[in-house]
């Protein structure tokens, strides 16, 4: 089935290398160049990763401007500081997003991304169709998300073609002056620390 | 002419915004090729290189392509045999449909 | 080899390479700016085949003019990209 594009194929029923990976499993514990043990650390280890951490270090940039520099020069130690073990990653860099730049994150090689603080990327971003046009029209994509950016911003795209790993520090959503960092953590999605949308707006209350 | 995997700039389509559940396969593709790594016997380098030679890069799933790739390196490297592996892979096969 | 400075015109090289590439198709040929450094590397184009990649290469973060990358770009001219490129897939731009 091939119309011209490439696409990911997805798959509904079990993918034959399921047995294939649980072969590998099998054989380097059998042959003790691996243990079990050191298999599920790795699994727990990526399933604690999570968005919420990189809502926690934006949240914390939006209240406390010295984390904030300290964040956008030095990401891993700043990640370090809120209990966030980012030290796997080769190097991490956030770029901030102002009244004049909105950034958006891609890897058009292979679908880098940073799991050290976020956990796996969502399959769109592993998608053909996002490594694709992301770089060539970010404006287009970004309206397939439902966001388009103010009159007069200028949109600057970051493809993670080194081991670098790339995240978004939004900018804090207006009316929320009096949210403490916690509420203000619950603002920020996943989809806005990649730059294909921005943080929720606070709920109105009353 | 670029690599198969070079796909900046290409044309496409929509993108699909649904997720899949991520099944237990896939997480044990993440955790072993990190095991490896972190055992010295696998590099990310070494890795993407392997997955970017597949060539059904185009027909296979992300997690697929890393699968494919693992394998080609321990192979590879002599770690494991293609031969090992099938017969394994078929005896878990065999065990999964309860036969 | 050349050492770049942020601010300095660059082109990435146009260059065919067998195997294990980290400058994308999309960049060759074109033109832009040292945006900043981002320290010094053993080249993973060697290290994907178990090579040392030493000696240690530079790593720029390079930025172009989306305007400059697309027929047809749809945006304003400031909108650009950044692309973190190795020095060996880059040289001086009036450079022939």
């Amino acid at each position: 089935m091939s119309d011209g594009h490439p696409h990911e194929k997805v798959r509904h029923e079990r993918s034959p290398y399921a047995a294939r990976i649980r072969a590998m499993e099998a054989l380097l514990v059998e042959k003790g160049l691996l243990t079990e043990a050191e298999i599920q650390d790795r699994i727990a280890y990526m399933d604690s990763r999570s968005p919420a951490n990189g809502a926690k270090l934006v949240a914390r940039a939006w209240t406390d401007p010295e984390f904030k520099e300290r964040l956008l020069s030095g990401a891993k130690s700043a990640a370090g500081e809120l209990g966030l073990d980012a030290t796997h990653e080769a190097e991490l860099i956030v770029v901030e997003n102002t009244p004049g730049t909105h950034n958006l994150i891609v890897c058009t090689l292979c679908s880098c991304y940073p799991r050290a603080v976020l956990g796996r990327p969502p399959d769109w971003y592993k998608s053909f169709e996002y490594r694709s046009r992301a770089v060539r029209e970010p404006r287009a994509v970004m309206r397939e998300f439902g966001f388009e950016p103010e009159e007069g911003v200028e949109v600057a795209v970051h493809d993670s073609t080194a081991d670098a790993r790339y995240m978004v520090l939004p900018m804090r959503p207006p009316g929320t002056e009096d949210m403490g960092e916690e509420e203000l953590a619950t603002l920020v999605t996943r989809d806005a620390l990649i730059g294909v949308s921005v943080p929720k707006a606070p709920s109105r209350a009353g | 002419m670029s690599g198969v995997h070079d796909l900046g700039g290409s044309s496409g389509g929509p993108v699909d915004r649904s997720q899949h559940e991520v099944e237990d396969w896939e997480r044990l593709a993440d955790a072993i090729n990190s095991a490896l790594g972190g055992r010295g016997l696998q590099t990310t380098d070494q890795h993407r290189r392997a997955i970017e030679s597949l060539p059904n890069y185009r027909d296979l799933g992300y997690y697929e392509r890393w699968t494919a790739a693992t394998e080609k390196l321990l192979v590879e490297k002599g770690i494991l045999t293609s031969e090992e592996i099938d017969e394994k892979a078929d005896e878990i096969e065999r065990r999964w449909s309860g036969s | 080899m050349t050492s770049f400075h942020p601010g300095d015109r660059v082109r990435v090289r146009a260059a065919e390479k067998p195997g294990h590439v980290r400058a994308p198709d999309y960049l060759k040929g074109r033109s832009g700016w040292i945006s900043s450094i981002l320290g010094h590397f053993p080249n993973p184009e060697d290290l994907a085949y178990g090579l040392s990649g030493m000696p240690e290469r530079t790593l720029y973060r390079v930025g172009f003019r989306q305007s400059g990358l697309w027929d047809g770009y749809e945006g304003p001219a400031g909108d650009r990209l950044y692309a973190d490129v190795y020095e060996h897939w880059l040289e001086p731009e009036g450079e022939q």
